[in-house]
């Protein structure tokens, strides 16, 4: 799939991308709201600062960071609501703020904070306003609904209006919504956001069908990093404006996942254990768990040493999780040591 | 166009069917905001009883510039609830523009679309009731142009009313708290305009003369319709601005307006 994809025309391009707010200072204490009428002075923040990536037709991409990274507003000018302070965006070959209108049909776009449903309509309604929103063709509106609601199982609330529906099942409709006129490109922002276990295993599902099915390209932002482990190969990770890491998962853990675990289960009681190449983590009985730097052991080197010394009934390496590993980079500020 | 108009109708006959679920509240209102506009022209016909006329206006003459007021005022409501500046204000904050620029139509058509007030239908046809009352009250002479050119003023005056909600809504942008100073203009204009010009002093007319040029809008073509003499002496052009003065006002309205939405575009605010 990457080896195809590199070599065709990217679908988003943007390159130094920054855009900055600039925020009036408010004053406190006695007579502060008159300062604020007049006062002149703002603070300019950088909200998206130099940001360069480009995603190929097919692709899904995480886009990651803490609260206040910048990555709403990447979205916000990704889908022409907002006309960046600089740098160069084409989404299909359009300007989204400029070309708005030819442009929006193309895309589509869920916000998992709020509907774009209509609050009082029944959900069936709200998508038969937007086939003639969108001059959907009937024939395929009547496809593409058939397909979504069987797989999103929407039937059981269809008819029920919006403001009535659990937080699960509007995130069901509102995505059936954004897809009917088969854009090529969708944005999720927090997708998952407030839904159960079970709920959010649906929509992740959901987004891989239309993506395998539809050849539909994905760009999603998220806390969840289950949803990016689940859904991407791709990661983009972004922390006060700029973009720290743009690459594979599997690389990210590589490189900045550290600690991998070995868990062992002894066959007898070892009050003092010792390995050479990793620290005991944990005990519990006959169990302990070890941890240990991937750069200066493999796991069956540190398991041949073991098992010279003690008698090993059953044992298991952990891997760092993608949640951990974000963790470590956010807290440590690992990205901004290695540039 | 025609794709426009019928999203338009589709959009707005959403709206339309989820007032009428609501019925008792419907009728409600539809009475409530009609018994206003009898109560207040009720009084000012009490007052008129007492002195036969105000500054040379007859209570039917009155009656005509009020019911035409009220009747415009009503329609300009009903048909820009979307702008309404107050509640507008609070559906930006809520996101509302992020929804509609969205989609792939005009933001104005969409707050066009996303509400008619039906309930303004009580004013309407209150208003509408004082104005026929006027003319059957009234011995217009009729004369073709005075047919043709009545319609036309009523127009006119909803667009302008129409361009002022437009510019509240578009101040909105900016800031929230400039409302109530927005009402004084579309409220305050709308009462004002109820009463003939000369009851005014003289800074005040020349405020709606210059600077809000309200007076064309129905002031003059009432002198017009009436047969009234100019009490102030201007040019008998004057009597033909009406048109000029709605859809410029109407125009600089959704122009302000496409001005700040690009603006919240910029800023994200």
């Amino acid at each position: 799939m990457n080896q195809v994809s590199h070599q065709s025309v990217p679908l988003i391009q943007v390159e130094k991308l920054c855009k900055q707010f600039t925020v009036r200072k408010h004053h406190l204490g006695t007579l502060a709201f008159m300062r604020n009428l007049f006062s002149l002075q703002v603070r300019v923040i950088k909200a998206v600062d130099d940001v360069s990536f480009s995603i190929q037709p097919g692709e899904i991409v995480g886009y990651i960071g803490p609260n206040g990274a910048g990555k709403s507003t990447t979205i916000k000018i990704l889908t022409g609501l907002l006309v960046p302070s600089g740098g160069d965006v084409r989404v299909d070959g359009y300007l989204p703020w400029r070309d708005r209108i030819a442009y929006v049909r193309r895309i589509g776009v869920v916000f998992g904070q709020r509907t774009t449903l209509w609050w009082d309509l029944p959900v069936i309604e709200s998508f038969e306003l937007l086939r003639h929103v969108y001059s959907i063709p009937n024939t395929r509106f009547q496809q593409n609904l058939a397909e979504f609601r069987r797989i999103l199982e929407l039937d059981e609330f269809l008819d029920t209006p919006v403001r009535s529906l659990s937080l699960g099942q509007r995130m069901r409709a509102d995505l059936c919504a954004a897809l009917l006129h088969e854009p090529k490109l969708l944005f999720l922002d927090e997708p998952t956001i407030g839904l159960d276990v079970v709920a959010k295993e649906r929509i992740r599902q959901f987004i891989l069908h239309i993506n395998k099915q539809r050849q539909v390209t994905v760009l999603l932002t998220t806390h969840d990093l289950s949803d990016v482990e689940k859904l991407c190969e791709r990661v983009m990770i972004l922390d006060q404006g700029r973009l720290l890491f743009d690459g594979d998962i599997n690389h990210l853990i590589l490189r900045f996942g550290g600690q991998r675990r070995l868990v062992v289960d002894f066959v007898e009681n070892y009050p003092l254990i010792q390995v050479e190449g990793a620290h005991v983590l944990s005990r519990n009985g006959f169990q302990v768990t070890f941890q240990f730097d991937r750069q200066s052991v493999t796991a069956s080197e540190l398991i041949g040493r073991l098992s010279l010394q003690y008698r090993i009934g059953d044992l298991q390496v952990l891997e760092p999780d993608i949640e951990e590993t974000v963790r470590n980079i956010y807290e440590q500020g690992l990205l901004y040591d290695h540039e | 166009m025609l794709r426009s108009l019928s999203l338009y109708w589709r959009l707005v006959g959403v709206q339309i069917r989820a007032q009428l679920q609501y019925r008792t509240n419907f009728w409600f209102d539809v009475i409530t905001a009609g018994m206003m506009t009898i109560i207040s022209f009720g009084s000012l016909a009490l007052i008129i009883q007492r002195f036969g006329s105000i500054a040379g206006w007859s209570l039917a003459e009155l009656a005509f510039l009020y019911g035409m007021v009220e009747a415009a005022f009503g329609v300009m409501d009903m048909l820009f609830s979307g702008f309404d500046p107050g509640t507008f204000g609070r559906q930006v904050r809520l996101g509302l523009l992020d929804q509609l620029m969205l989609r792939p139509v005009d933001v104005v058509l969409q707050i066009f679309s996303s509400d008619l007030a039906l309930r303004r239908l009580g004013r309407i046809t209150q208003g509408a009731f004082v104005f026929i009352l006027a003319i059957y009250w009234l011995d217009i002479s009729w004369t073709l142009p005075k047919v043709l050119y009545l319609p036309l003023v009523f127009f006119s005056m909803v667009c302008f009313f129409g361009g002022l909600f437009v510019i509240g809504s578009a101040v909105t942008f900016w800031t929230v708290d400039s409302i109530e100073v927005m009402n004084i203009f579309t409220y305050g204009g709308a009462e004002m305009m109820s009463y003939p010009m000369n009851i005014y002093s003289n800074w005040m007319r020349r405020v709606f003369t210059y600077i809000i040029p309200a007076i064309f809008l129905n002031y003059y073509p009432a002198l017009f319709f009436l047969d009234k003499p100019d009490p102030f002496g201007m040019p008998s052009v004057v009597y033909w601005l009406s048109p000029v003065v709605g859809f410029c006002t109407l125009w600089l309205g959704l122009s302000f307006f496409s001005f700040g939405l690009r603006n919240y575009q910029s800023t994200g605010t």
